[in-house]
C-alpha cells in the first residue's frame, strides 16, 4: 500500500511552532525521518493557513523539498496556500482535498487542472458527511463526474471515503471498508486514500497504534491503494512491507467470520484479534476493548 | 405453497436479577428474545416492571397534579412510600434530593436512617438513588449499603467518577448497583468492564438515562435497543444486564408537563412506553395515573 506520511501537521503544536519560528532542522528532521521510514509521499497539513499563507506555505514546500526527493501532498483549506504550494512541487503533486462542497469544486478542483495534480476527492458535500455506502457511492460520483468534465480523469483521482472515529461511531469502520470494495465497479481507474488515525481519534492513546494498523490490514483486503499515516508507527511500515503475515492471516480470519481459538495465541496476536473483531462490528466498541 | 414465518431463536441471555429479600423479592431480565418478541423462540420470564418515586423532602416545583395523589403525605416519604406501593408499584424507587450539597446537604447517616425506614415499610423492594453530587453521593450510598445491610437493595447510580468508592461497600454489604452513563452506549460498555472486575455482573443494573418525549428520548430509545440486540444477538456479556428508566423526574420537567394534566400523564406515559418496548426492564414512575395506564396497556398486573 502506498503511504502517505502524515507527521508534518499543523495541529501538532510542536510542528507549529516549528513553523512559526522558521524552524529549518526540526521540519527537516521531521521529513527525512518520514523518507527513512520507507513513506512514498509526504503530506503537508498547513490547515486554514489564515495567518500568511504564501510565505508560511513557500518557506515550507522550500525547507522539505531540499531535504528529501519525494512526491509531495498538500493539505490545506486555503486556495491561495494551495495554489503557492503545488506551484513549487518539483515533482508531481497531491492535491489534498477536494470535495463535493461548492466552495471547493470552485475554488480548489481548478487548481488541479491547473497544476495537473493527483486529486484527492472526499465524499463530502453540502449536506454533510454521507453515512453509509450507498450515499458514500452517490456524492463521490457526482463529484468525480464534475472532475472529469473539467479534464481530470479517474486514474488521477485519489477517492477518500471520510473515516470516522470508531469511538464515535462504530459502523462507520464496516461502511467505509464496503465502500472501497465496491469502489472499482462504481468508478474504475480511480485510486483511495484516507486519513487512518482519525479512525483511532478518541481512544485510548497507547491504543491507537493498534487500531490503526488492524484496520490497514483490513482495508489492505478490500482493494485500498494507500493511507494518510503515521510513519514513525515501526509496526505499521513493517506491516506494510509484509513483514508480519501471521497477524495479517489472523485478521483475515476474523473478517470471514472464523472461530479462533484465542486463548492459545500469544499476547500480541490476541490484541490483534480482538481489535479486529470490533473493526468488524462484531465486538460494541468500548475504550477497553482489550480486557473485553 | 405455504408461507412459513421466519423465527429468531437469540442465544444470548440478559442476567436474572432479583431485588429484595425473604417475602419481597421481584425479579428482573432474564429473557433471551427482544422485548415483546413473543413470536421468537427465546423465553421472557419476566415482564417489565413498574416502580413509583418518592422523594426524601416534599419538592418544591411540582404541578399540582403531581402533588395531588400525594399530597396528605408528601413530607412522609414512609408514608409516601406505602401510598405507591398501595397504587400498584411493584418498587419503590426512593429519590435522596436533599442529601445533594445544592439542596439541603443531608449527612449520610440521616439518609441511611430514612432508607432503612422506608425499605422496612414496604412490602416491596426498594430501589435508591443518590445526589446528583458523585463525591456526596458516593459517601452516602456507602453508609445506604452499611446500615441497610442484607436487604438487596439496588442503589445509584455509580458513575465513571466514583463507582469504585460505591461497588465495594454495595457488594461487601448484600446489594445491587446501578451503573449509570450518560447516552453513549461505548462508555456503558466501558464503565460495566471496570465496575465487573470486582463485582458481579448478575447484580448490575444498567442506567443509560432517560430523556423525556420531545427532550432527546430518541437517544435513550436507541441506546436501550442496542443495548439488548448487542446482550442478546451477539451475547455480548458486558451489555447482558437488566435496563432502568428513571424517567419520572425527566418527563415532569418539560414544559408540556407542567401546563396540562392529561398532557403531563401522557407525555410521562408516552415515554415510558416507548423506553419499555425499546427495552428497559424497570421504569420510575412518579403519577399513579401513568402506572395505571401503562399496566392497562401493557397488560401487566
Amino acid at each position: 500500500m502506498i503511504i502517505v506520511g502524515e507527521n508534518i501537521h499543523i495541529i501538532s503544536k510542536a510542528i507549529s511552532r516549528a513553523i512559526d519560528s522558521r524552524d529549518v532542522k526540526a521540519i527537516q528532521a521531521l521529513a527525512v525521518a518520514q523518507s527513512d521510514a520507507g513513506v512514498h509521499y509526504i503530506d503537508l497539513n498547513l490547515g486554514p493557513a489564515r495567518k500568511d499563507p504564501i510565505a508560511m506555505t513557500e518557506w515550507l514546500v522550500k525547507t522539505v523539498q531540499t531535504a528529501v526527493d519525494l512526491p509531495l501532498s498538500i493539505d490545506t483549506l486555503s486556495p491561495v496556500a494551495m495554489d503557492v504550494g503545488l506551484k513549487m512541487c518539483k515533482r508531481r503533486p497531491l492535491l489534498n482535498s477536494i470535495s463535493g462542497k461548492a466552495d471547493s469544486k470552485e475554488h480548489m478542483l481548478p487548481l488541479a487542472k491547473k497544476y495537473s495534480t493527483e486529486v484527492v476527492v472526499s465524499v463530502l458535500t453540502d449536506k454533510g458527511c454521507p453515512m453509509d455506502v450507498a450515499s458514500r457511492s452517490e456524492s463521490i460520483m457526482e463529484t468525480v463526474a464534475y472532475a472529469n468534465r473539467l479534464g481530470i480523469p479517474n486514474e488521477d483521482i485519489w477517492v477518500d471515503p471520510i473515516l470516522l472515529p470508531v469511538s464515535a461511531d462504530q459502523s462507520q469502520a464496516k461502511e467505509v471498508l464496503e465502500f472501497i470494495r465496491i469502489l472499482p465497479d462504481i468508478l474504475p481507474g480511480v485510486k483511495s486514500t484516507l486519513g487512518l488515525s482519525n479512525l483511532s481519534n478518541g481512544a485510548p492513546a497507547a491504543l491507537r497504534g493498534l487500531l490503526n494498523r488492524t484496520y490497514m490490514m483490513m482495508l489492505g483486503r478490500c482493494g485500498q491503494y494507500s493511507v494518510i499515516a503515521d510513519a514513525l508507527d515501526r509496526q505499521l511500515m513493517a506491516l506494510n512491507r509484509g513483514e508480519m503475515p501471521e497477524y495479517v492471516k489472523l485478521v483475515y480470519q476474523v473478517m470471514d467470520g472464523e472461530s479462533i481459538d484465542v486463548a492459545s495465541l500469544p499476547a500480541d496476536a490476541r490484541d490483534y484479534v480482538k481489535t479486529a473483531k470490533v473493526l468488524t462490528g462484531e465486538k460494541l466498541y468500548s475504550h477497553s476493548w482489550l480486557e473485553d | 405453497m405455504q408461507y412459513r414465518a421466519p423465527v429468531e431463536a437469540y442465544t444470548g441471555t440478559v442476567r436474572e436479577i432479583t431485588l429484595g429479600t425473604g417475602a419481597k423479592t421481584l425479579k428482573l431480565g432474564g429473557e433471551t428474545a427482544l422485548p415483546f418478541h413473543f413470536f421468537d423462540q427465546g423465553s421472557i420470564p419476566n415482564a417489565p416492571r413498574l416502580a413509583l418515586e418518592v422523594w426524601d423532602m416534599p419538592p418544591k416545583d411540582w404541578a399540582r397534579w403531581v402533588v395531588e395523589p400525594f399530597q396528605d403525605v408528601i413530607s412522609d416519604p414512609v408514608k409516601w412510600a406505602q401510598k405507591c406501593v398501595a397504587c400498584g408499584a411493584d418498587a419503590v424507587c426512593l429519590q435522596l434530593v436533599s442529601a445533594d450539597p445544592a439542596a439541603g446537604d443531608t449527612p449520610p447517616e440521616i439518609a441511611a436512617q430514612l432508607v432503612k425506614a422506608v425499605a422496612e415499610a414496604i412490602p416491596v423492594p426498594l430501589i435508591v438513588y443518590g445526589p446528583d453530587d458523585e463525591k456526596k453521593n458516593a459517601v452516602v450510598l456507602a453508609k445506604v449499603a452499611e446500615v441497610c445491610r442484607g436487604q438487596n437493595l439496588l442503589l445509584g447510580p455509580a458513575v465513571k467518577e466514583n463507582y469504585e468508592a460505591i461497588a465495594k461497600p454495595v457488594l461487601e454489604h448484600g446489594h445491587c448497583v446501578i451503573a449509570q452513563t450518560s447516552l453513549d452506549i461505548n462508555l456503558m460498555k466501558e464503565l460495566n468492564i471496570k465496575i465487573c472486575k470486582s463485582f458481579p455482573p448478575d447484580r448490575v443494573v444498567i442506567d443509560p438515562v432517560s430523556s423525556a418525549l420531545g427532550y432527546g428520548m430518541e437517544y435513550s430509545f436507541s441506546i436501550m435497543e442496542r443495548i439488548k440486540q448487542t446482550g442478546v444477538i451477539f451475547k455480548d456479556g458486558m451489555t447482558q444486564m437488566p435496563i432502568i428508566a428513571n424517567l419520572a423526574g425527566e418527563s415532569w420537567k418539560t414544559k408540556e408537563a407542567k401546563e396540562d394534566r392529561n398532557q403531563g400523564i401522557l407525555w410521562e406515559g408516552m415515554t415510558a412506553v416507548s423506553l419499555l418496548l425499546a427495552g428497559a426492564n424497570l421504569a420510575v414512575l412518579r403519577h399513579p395515573e401513568t402506572l395505571r395506564y401503562v399496566k392497562k396497556l401493557f397488560g401487566l398486573k
